[in-house]
């Protein structure tokens, strides 16, 4: 689904990917953790283009990234922020709408009926004509994973999608995207929830210093981690 | 003032109008309107460019910025009058050449107002916009402008006052407008100066101050409904065209 090769990336001097490899399969869901800095984000948003790289190639669905007109790669390429990013000037609802209609991939009258779907999937149907700035950060997020799930992509990328919540709202926006890996969607998660990469990854990768030290199934990864480094990290954040 | 107002009163509203020119406040209403529809899509024109993704085009809105703040008005409403017409070979009206250097002048600085609220809208907005597939058009439209120009309305205000203001350099190339009306009263009264352009001062400030209301209502409006209360369906509709 998603090939990394030989992938590096520089901001001036510093080198912040240094020769990404690896692959993620259909369906798969993939935890990317690691100290702050080590390139986990760079690496996702290298993937949609919103950070160009300097050497490799990334393919998604066999296809370079980089042959690939932009608007129709990121078309096809689910994405969470951080920041939710919601347009805040428009209902919940149109933000779901704004890019399917635009687009021409929802033909205008089935628009509404279709954003309350996804809207409902996320379970904020009643609240579909709130505007952004009236709703929590929880609920802000869910809007995105829908805005984000409008354009159905088969590839999701998070990128720390519950590290700008209140603790208490972080499971809400985990129960969701639990759901959508249960349905078999692909997952890329940049994210600190250990127990969400515990119960839901695939594989989990750790990454330090813009590179991927280690790869393994959570079971490997937090019970018999194989590089010093995870098992700093790992050490580090239980002893949080 | 009562009698300077029954006596000149009609002169000072629309000039000669209907038996001569459109002249007057009249005038000056109709030059500030029509050069405020005219600056404002051009100045949106300039702070994108002034934005733009390609640097030649940046390059370009900058020159023209620079040089543009860089000249009074009333040399560029000369050159406008003067200039152009030898130039070109076309004459035109002076209210049109007037109307032309305003525009000009006021989109470079609303231009730059509006430049100002793009580079402080936060880089989430482009980037969620753009990861959804919209291009840069369809990011500009829908997402980016929306925000924009709400939020650098009361400097947007600002711009618009001051080019209603700057009309009345329109009198010195013999646009009969406002001004120009108020001169040629002191003119023939010659003993009332302070009278008349009392008059004159509070013509301008009554249109000024109406704008302000305006878009003090426009703000309010609109930041009534982006927090959610619902006003009338109409302005709802306006809110999302802007």
């Amino acid at each position: 689904m998603i090939q990394f090769s030989g992938v590096e990336k520089r901001y001036g001097g510093y080198l912040a990917l240094r020769g990404i490899d690896g692959e993620v399969a259909r369906s798969e869901v993939v935890v990317l953790c690691g100290p702050s800095g080590s390139g986990k984000s760079t690496l996702i948003r290298t993937v949609n283009r919103l950070e160009a790289i300097d050497k490799g190639t990334i393919k998604v669905e066999g296809v370079d990234v980089r042959d690939e007109c932009q608007n129709r790669l990121r078309a096809r390429i689910g994405f969470v922020f951080q920041q939710f990013n919601l347009f805040p000037h428009i209902s919940a609802l149109r933000n779901v709408t704004l890019a399917p209609v635009l687009l021409g991939k929802w033909p205008k009258r089935e628009a509404r009926e279709r954003a309350l779907h996804l809207l409902n999937r996320v379970g904020l149907g009643s609240l579909a004509d709130r505007y952004p700035s009236q709703l929590s950060g929880g609920q802000q997020q869910r809007v995105a994973i829908a805005r984000a799930l409008a354009m159905e992509p088969p590839v999701m990328l998070f990128d720390e999608p519950t590290s700008a919540l209140d603790p208490e709202m972080v499971g809400e926006v985990l129960a969701v995207m639990k759901g959508l890996a249960r349905d078999g969607m692909t997952m890329v998660c940049v994210t600190h929830e250990m127990g969400f990469a515990r119960e839901v990854a695939d594989k989990v990768w750790f990454m330090a210093e813009g590179k991927v030290l280690e790869r393994a199934s959570p079971t490997e990864f937090f019970t018999a981690p194989s590089h010093p480094r995870t098992r700093n990290f790992l050490a580090a954040i239980r002893a949080a | 003032m009562i009698d300077i107002l029954s006596r000149f009163g009609t002169s000072l509203l629309i000039g000669q109008f209907p038996h001569g020119p459109l002249g007057g406040i009249a005038l000056t209403v109709v030059m500030s309107a029509v050069a405020l529809l005219c600056a404002f899509p051009f100045a949106v024109g300039v702070a994108m460019a002034r934005t733009s993704p390609i640097a030649a085009v940046r390059r370009l809105a900058a020159v023209y910025v620079y040089f543009v703040r860089g000249v009074p008005l009333l040399l560029l409403i000369f050159w406008a009058y003067f200039v152009v017409p030898l130039v070109t070979g076309v004459g035109t009206s002076a209210t049109v050449t007037v109307i032309c250097a305003l525009v000009a002048y006021e989109g470079a600085y609303l231009g730059e107002a509006i430049r100002g609220a793009l580079e402080a809208l936060p880089r989430g907005q482009v980037e969620a916009s753009r990861s959804l597939g919209l291009g840069y058009w369809s990011t500009s439209t829908y997402v980016v402008l929306p925000q924009v120009l709400v939020s650098c309305l009361p400097s947007m205000v600002n711009q618009f006052i001051i080019l209603v203001k700057d009309t009345s350099l329109a009198s010195l190339v013999g646009v009969h407008e406002l001004t120009f009306s108020a001169n040629q009263i002191n003119a023939q009264l010659l003993t009332q100066p302070l009278e008349v352009y009392a008059l004159l001062a509070a013509a301008y400030f009554v249109l000024c101050f109406a704008l302000s209301r305006l878009s003090q209502f426009l703000e309010s409006k609109i930041a009534r409904i982006r927090s959610g209360s619902t006003g009338s369906a109409a302005v709802v509709a306006i809110a999302e065209a802007i």
